[in-house]
């Protein structure tokens, strides 16, 4: 018998309600404000507001691209978020199937919990833990390089060495924390497997290559996708920490520029447009991976 | 079974909502009570006419200012009491966290009633309609009013291109907060080495105590690039725009000056040899201490009331008050100092306007000045033969600040400096003497732009901002070959200096019209 919509409503109530709370904060704070991106075709006032600023098309849009900086900036971005994504990305499964591997469970319990410290700290904090740790005349790494002979580089002044600086620190942060997804995928992968492969006369390593990593393939698949569209969405705060004037070079990305023209200089309207761009570009990343990841294999987002 | 559940659910809900909303009323409510309160005279009159006939009715103001780690605002600061026992208004500070911040409140729409601000702040802001223009409301103000008419130099900076007065510069202070020169004099008489009298001497002093402490950076400063404005007028430039001290009818980009490479030139033979620490680029006022009071660093560019706060630190050595080193022409330089960079202005969307006024008209009178710059006798001072002397828990000229809140963001308009001297050491007091015997002829300042000109020019600024920061950076620390200087001048103009230059004329020229 076919219900009426309302009837399952009425079915569903409790978990309709449930939902509820999070179905408003999406709502409220995901989907009201981005009427907002209005404001990046209008010379927006925020004493006149929405309604009576004027509108411009899409000047905002032409600025930037015409602005000189902005391919710098763009490529910066883009080639920070690459290389995490190169190289970050796989560093998490790596540590996952390595800790996986380990026998005596109470010291694989220990290194667990020892790799997870740091995703809790600040990038404030770290960011001031690399500025320290880095210093040519007062840090360690430095004083350290003096020992051996060697000249003490200035680290964070040298535009070649800020992405390694960004990606290594990253890396330290949050390969720990990241494991815990394909940790609980490999929890999920079938013991008879491994009996099986070893009935064959597989060994460990020929194990995790045709057992553990097949099974943990749907998860790094999610994982992937959902990254790639962050490929461009490079956060604001490492980068600006440890951006100055001698790395800008390579460190000043979209969300410092945003934040110097839009926030610092009030210029909403640009900031706004810029935004914008690169979220659209990411879309489109997002979209293509998903629709590859279909037709190549069955896992995806939608 | 399921009902229960269900209307628990419900109820939690239901709470949830009802704390949400309630927090959220709550913080709108505080502006709109202090409003109904101030335009309510006839109640709040009756409950105040016992303590206080003379006393306007009371009011109650949100004041945006500065968050000090050295003197961290106090909400019992005396300065805050004085405020509502003269004028019957209670103040509450909202701290600025960030350069970003007065932004944020700005476009939160919940700006605080008074804002202290910078110029750059109001040319963002002002035209957009987020400050009140002050020139209107001269009849509530007729002490910001006899304030402004005294201070014709206050003014010129205070009127827009349109005429309008969105802020009120402070006055008074400037000496206390600028950039100066000072060294370590025991050290210097104990090597029996004379104090450098030019960027040459500098060089050859800071190399020999460069090999009597091998371990020491002899030279350094903790503002980064931001130092260069205090270098430049030893070689009398300041880096980016200004008026041109030989034609003060003229905007003068100071890099494209000859004297801009060889100020960097000798920077980078500082970096090169050591004698400036590598990471001068981001050096912080922690960093800036250990070097100074660990022998580490001898010579030092720092705020002037940085002298006797590291003279009472230091446990061995003294800090002494050091003439600019001559580094082009014939004249030792600093900034024009004296001015105060800090503002007030009144919030446009404010629905305590009439108290607003009444703070500043207070803040910028006679009577004020005396009460936010002493405090009041017996409370903070005593008077010894006609002479105020301040309480011993004041020790030094900092603790007013601390203790009081004397001397911060907003809490005054007009300062009486000498408060402030009264405090500092007659050991110290040489530097605020000497100080001003170096001004530069000009101030580093740009004139104000009319709305349409700054979004004109705003992306401009960071282009040519980043642009000759990082290049600049590159020659000092050796990274671009000094030979390729005249190149990066001309590329100067692939960043829009041109166009900055025309638009800053403009203004130049309106101001020089309108105050013809």
């Amino acid at each position: 018998m076919k219900q009426s919509v309302f009837h399952r409503i009425k079915r569903d109530r409790v978990f309709l309600l449930l939902l509820l709370p999070a179905l408003l904060h999406y709502l409220l704070f995901r989907y009201v404000p981005m009427f907002g991106i209005v404001v990046s075709f209008m010379d927006y006032n925020l004493f006149k507001g929405i309604w009576h600023s004027p509108w411009v098309g899409l000047k905002y849009y032409r600025m930037f691209f015409s602005n000189p900086d902005a391919w710098n900036i763009v490529r910066n971005t883009l080639l920070l978020g690459l290389y995490k994504f190169v190289i970050a990305f796989p560093a998490p499964i790596v540590l996952a199937i390595l800790f996986y591997e380990m026998r005596w469970k109470k010291f694989r319990r220990f290194v667990q919990s020892v790799s997870y410290l740091p995703f809790f700290l600040s990038s404030v904090v770290l960011s001031s833990i690399m500025l320290m740790l880095l210093s040519p005349s007062t840090g360690w790494v430095g004083k350290a390089m003096q020992t051996l002979g060697l000249e003490p580089i200035n680290f964070l002044q040298k535009p070649e060495w800020f992405r390694t600086i960004y990606i290594g620190s990253d890396i330290w942060q949050q390969a720990g924390y990241g494991t815990i997804i394909f940790l609980a995928a490999l929890a999920a992968i079938d013991p008879q497997l491994y009996e099986a492969a070893r009935m064959d006369g597989a060994n460990r390593w020929k194990q995790t290559l045709h057992v553990t990593i097949p099974g943990i393939v749907p998860a790094i698949v999610i994982m992937f996708i959902l990254s790639i569209g962050g490929i461009l969405e490079v956060p604001f705060d490492k980068a600006f920490l440890l951006g100055n004037a001698g790395n800008r070079d390579t460190a000043d990305i979209i969300s410092t520029y945003v934040y110097r023209i839009g926030i610092l200089g009030g210029g909403f309207s640009y900031a706004t447009a810029i935004n914008l761009s690169i979220a659209v570009v990411s879309l489109t990343f997002i979209y293509t991976a998903n629709k590859v990841s279909r037709k190549v294999g069955e896992t995806s987002l939608w | 079974m399921n009902m229960k559940a269900f209307k628990l659910t419900w109820a939690a809900a239901a709470a949830v909502a009802l704390t949400v909303s309630g927090c959220g009323s709550n913080n709108n409510n505080e502006p709109a009570t202090s409003a109904s309160s101030s335009a309510n005279p006839s109640q709040s009159a009756a409950a105040t006419a016992s303590a206080s006939a003379a006393l306007p009715e009371p009011a109650k103001i949100k004041i945006f200012t500065e968050n000090n780690d050295a003197w961290p605002p106090k909400a019992d600061w005396g300065v805050w009491k004085w405020v509502k026992e003269e004028t019957n208004i209670d103040v509450e500070q909202v701290l600025a966290t960030g350069p970003e911040s007065l932004a944020l409140a700005v476009s939160s729409g919940d700006m605080p009633d008074v804002l202290s601000v910078f110029q750059n702040d109001v040319q963002k802001f002002g035209p957009q309609g987020a400050f009140e223009d002050l020139s209107k409301h001269m009849d509530q103000m007729p002490n910001v009013k006899a304030y402004l008419d005294s201070h014709p130099d206050v003014l010129s900076r205070a009127v827009s291109p349109n005429g309008e007065i969105f802020n009120i510069y402070n006055d008074g202070a400037g000496d206390g907060s600028q950039m100066v020169w000072f060294y370590r004099d025991d050290i210097f008489q104990k090597n029996n080495l004379e104090v450098p009298k030019t960027w040459d001497e500098l060089y050859t002093v800071s190399k020999k105590l460069k090999e009597l402490y091998p371990d020491s950076y002899p030279f350094m400063f903790r503002h980064g690039l931001g130092t260069l404005d205090t270098f430049g007028p030893s070689f009398d430039i300041y880096p980016e725009f200004y008026q041109d001290p030989a034609d003060p009818t003229k905007m003068k980009f100071g890099l494209e000056d000859p004297n801009a490479k060889t100020m960097v030139e000798w920077l980078n033979k500082f970096v090169k040899e050591k004698l400036i620490p590598p990471d001068w680029l981001t050096m912080d006022y922690k960093a800036w201490t250990q070097f100074m009071s660990t022998n580490k660093s001898f010579i030092t560019v720092q705020f002037i009331g940085q002298i006797e706060i590291m003279n009472s630190q230091l446990t061995e050595g003294h800090l002494k008050f050091m003439p600019p080193p001559i580094g082009a022409g014939d004249k030792p330089y600093l900034p024009k100092g004296g001015q105060e960079g800090y503002s007030l202005a009144v919030a446009s969307t404010s629905k305590n306007k009439d108290a607003a006024y009444r703070y500043l008209d207070y803040i910028f009178s006679e009577k004020g000045k005396d009460i936010q710059s002493w405090g009041k006798e017996g409370e903070t001072y005593t008077v010894v033969d006609g002479k105020r002397k301040f309480n011993d828990n004041y020790k030094e000229a900092n603790d007013l600040r601390v203790i009081s809140g004397i001397q911060t963001a907003a809490t005054y308009g007009w300062f009486d400096f000498n408060a402030w001297l009264s405090l500092v050491k007659p050991g110290e007091q040489e530097s605020y003497v000497e100080a001003p015997k170096y001004r530069f002829p000009v101030a580093y300042a740009r004139p104000n732009l009319t709305a349409d000109e700054a979004s004109e020019l705003s992306t401009s600024n960071d282009q040519i901002w980043k642009f000759w920061t990082g290049e600049v950076t590159k020659f000092i620390n050796g990274d671009r070959p000094l030979s390729e200087w005249d190149a990066f001048v001309k590329d100067l103009g692939k960043h829009d200096l041109e166009k900055i230059r025309t638009t800053y004329q403009k203004a130049l020229d309106r101001q020089i019209a309108n105050t013809k």
